[in-house]
């Protein structure tokens, strides 16, 4: 067994046969589903009286009329009152724009005055195209806007299917009967559709952010500790500090992906047992996790990452004496990694902003801001190139990104092989500047 | 030779700490290298160690210049120690060795022959932690040898060892060099370089001294001292005919006579005055070479202690 190995495996296992990394592994995800489920479940519990709702219908059919009735299955908890009152349908002539507008915006002072919580829009044509139906509201009661979405998939598709000539193949029927992608507005008519996406770039964010933070400072911690307890000097002369470094940080890597794996492995049980045990999830999420280009690069770049910025704390754990010198040093790590979540509606948003472009290209910022942008433009990519587009762009942010890594890698273990055996005065940008020439 | 020095220099910051130093160590001795602190004795070891390159000079080991592979044939004991407190001592032997090339099977097989010589046994699986600071002491020394190296390095040895460990450590090193191992270490301690060195090495200012075989080295110093052992006040002897100095120890005197100073007429002026336990002349000791050689160079006490840089 090579040395390398010899040291990646004890920092691996080291790790995971800690506590800690159990309790991790259970605990993370928990919290992390206490913290998307508890807003709606909070919003759930205080469904104790009837939500108000109005149906604007400007298509000409009896779709409004089908979407109330449909809603009276909905009772609240415990009793036969109605979960939705839907105080009025308001059928407009197709053409009548004039009226259209009155009533759109009646309905809108009545949703800011808490008179109405929702109204649904059935523009003309509903059949043929996603944007014609919506949700206005100023609420986020998943609950609630997946029962629309329901309910209207099925009328749409009754519609679709009364209006045609049953005779089809099965790739048409099954055509006709996809479920519609229910969008809300506001009441200032801004979309957001990007809820589920918005959810799912946070959540890709948190567990790299998370991961790359935790772990890559386990290998500083692992660095100091060695330093302090004074064994460094007999590591390095049974092994050369480069092997030491790697073997730390490939070691430690392969417990976060081991992590990481285990938790993909149980998602994805749950995922396929969800059938079983009648969980709605969502398509949209369904869309997200399995489209491969995100996959894929959320994997690369979440290792690649991890090289980096764990290279970056050896470096630091190399050139301290203690945790608590390194703490200043981590702080700008802390924010490189995180500033593209706190400029993340931007982001989000603006996806091919001059901002958000030039953030994907500088490496510290790359991983997480190319991870937000990937998700949010890759699903609504019909056709991919290469040399533009997200994925061109994609590509060009991990050429970087790893170049960068090697560099930083080539820097780092020139400083680290004599930081480690430097003990005492914290040495100055200066005295750094010679190891790297010496 | 066995390990070759040739010409080694190394300076920090414009200061020399190692100035064209040259050794030959020869298979199956011990060597020992004096020196005051700040001599140099650190950075030498260091660039034998290859932790630390030299600015000129070279370090052959079996003829070929020392590089990564030389770390598998060398068990080294660094001036600036520790383990790994967490982990039990079998853990850590068999970590240590296994960084030395030596596979795991090989050296459980080892560890208890070794605990059991260390009088450490019955802490085996034990962490480290709770070993007091001599035992650690020991546990770092078996952790130096246990993967079975032909040349073992051994920086400021004796540093915190009580004289029983000491005791015990020094025997291990006289089976090792029966078993035909060369030995190399550094000390301060002269008494005990005296007693266990084959061959001596002294450097000052980075500089190398004194080299050879402890009875040349002695020989070369002459049969000039004297150690009385005396009942009463021996302050008038500093000043008798032929007695050039005199140092005063807890349990005797040690004097240094003049050349052609008879040692028979002084012992008939001391015994006519005090009482005479016990009246020597032997070779000079180490101690006594080590001070006169440090004092050669004036600067010697300008110095500052500190002089283990990298």
């Amino acid at each position: 067994m090579s040395k390398f190995m010899v040291i990646m495996k004890r920092e691996y296992i080291q790790v995971v046969k800690k506590k800690s990394f159990i309790i991790g592994i259970f605990l993370t995800p928990a919290l992390m589903a206490a913290f998307m489920l508890l807003p709606a479940w909070l919003a759930q519990k205080k469904a104790t009286s009837s939500e108000m709702m109005a149906v604007l219908d400007y298509s000409g059919t009896d779709i409004g009329e089908r979407f109330a009735k449909a809603l009276e299955v909905y009772k609240l908890e415990d009793s036969d009152v109605p979960y939705y009152v839907v105080k009025n349908i308001f059928n407009v002539e197709p053409g009548d724009s004039v009226r259209f507008k009155t009533l759109d915006d009646s309905l809108k002072t009545e949703i800011n005055d808490k008179k109405l919580k929702y109204f649904l829009v059935i523009k003309p044509h509903p059949q043929l195209s996603d944007d014609s139906v919506y949700v206005v509201t100023n609420s986020d009661n998943f609950t609630s806007l997946s029962r629309f979405e329901y309910r209207l998939s099925n009328i749409i598709s009754s519609v679709k299917l009364e209006q045609t000539d049953i005779n089809l193949p099965v790739d048409s029927i099954l055509k006709l009967t996809r479920r519609i992608d229910l969008q809300t507005q506001n009441t200032k008519g801004e979309a957001i559709p990007f809820q589920i996406k918005y959810f799912g770039g946070l959540i890709f964010v948190m567990i790299m952010f998370g991961m790359i933070i935790t772990y890559g400072s386990l290998v500083m911690r692992s660095v100091i500790e060695e330093k302090n307890s004074r064994i460094m000097e007999v590591l390095v002369s049974s092994v050369s500090p480069f092997q030491l470094m790697l073997g730390k940080i490939i070691g430690l890597g392969a417990a976060t992906f081991t992590q990481v794996a285990i938790w993909v492995l149980v998602g994805v049980g749950i995922f396929f047992a969800s059938g079983a045990w009648n969980l709605d999830i969502s398509s949209d999420i369904t869309r997200l996790v399995f489209n491969p280009m995100i996959v894929v690069f959320f994997v690369l770049f979440m290792i690649v990452g991890y090289l980096l910025f764990s290279t970056i704390f050896a470096l630091i754990g190399s050139i301290v004496n203690n945790e608590k010198e390194a703490q200043s040093f981590i702080f700008p790590i802390t924010m490189s990694l995180i500033l593209p979540v706190m400029v993340g509606i931007h982001i989000v948003q603006e996806p091919n902003s001059t901002l958000s472009l030039a953030l994907s290209y500088i490496p510290f910022f790359a991983p997480t801001t190319m991870i937000m942008r990937i998700i949010f433009l890759a699903p609504t990519v019909t056709e991919y190139s290469l040399f533009s587009g997200i994925l061109g762009e994609s590509i060009l942010s991990f050429i970087i990104l790893t170049v960068a890594t090697v560099f930083i890698i080539w820097l780092t273990a020139k400083i680290f092989r004599v930081g480690i055996l430097m003990y005492g005065k914290r040495p100055t940008l200066p005295e750094i500047v010679k190891w790297i020439k010496y | 030779m066995f390990l070759k020095l040739e010409n080694i220099r190394k300076e920090f910051n414009g200061k020399v700490a190692v100035d064209n130093l040259s050794l030959d160590i020869p298979k199956g001795i011990i060597f020992g290298i004096i020196g005051p602190n700040g001599a140099g004795k650190t950075t030498t070891i260091r660039m034998i160690m290859n932790i630390i390159a030299p600015d000129a000079g070279k370090v052959y080991f079996d003829g070929r210049e020392v590089g990564d592979d030389f770390k598998d044939h060398v068990g080294y004991l660094p001036e600036e120690r520790g383990l790994y407190k967490k982990l039990t001592l079998s853990e850590v032997m068999i970590y240590m060795a296994e960084l030395k090339g030596a596979p795991a099977g090989q050296t459980r097989e080892r560890i208890d022959t070794w605990l059991k010589k260390m009088d450490l046994l019955e802490y085996k699986d034990r962490k480290v932690e709770d070993l007091s600071k001599g035992m650690q002491q020991k546990l770092q020394f078996v952790t130096t040898i246990l993967h079975d190296p032909e040349i073992i390095i051994l920086d400021e040895l004796f540093s915190g060892l009580d004289p029983i460990n000491m005791e015990l450590i020094k025997n291990v090193l006289l089976d090792l060099k029966r078993a035909g191992k060369t030995i190399l270490f550094s000390t301060h301690v002269m008494e005990q370089a005296e007693k266990l060195c084959d061959n001596i090495c002294m450097i000052s200012y980075g500089k190398k001294v004194i080299d050879g075989t402890m009875s040349s080295v002695k020989a070369q110093f002459g049969k000039n001292t004297v150690q009385i052992d005396i009942e009463g006040d021996g302050a008038f002897i500093k000043d008798l005919p032929g007695v050039t100095e005199m140092t005063e120890f807890n349990n005797y005197i040690e004097l240094h006579l003049a050349e052609g100073a008879e040692p028979s007429e002084i012992l008939k002026t001391v015994i006519g005055r005090v009482k005479v336990n016990r009246f020597e002349v032997m070779e000079p000791s180490l101690y006594k070479i080590f001070i006169d050689m440090a004092k050669v160079d004036p600067k010697a006490s300008q110095r500052d202690d500190g002089g283990d840089n990298v």
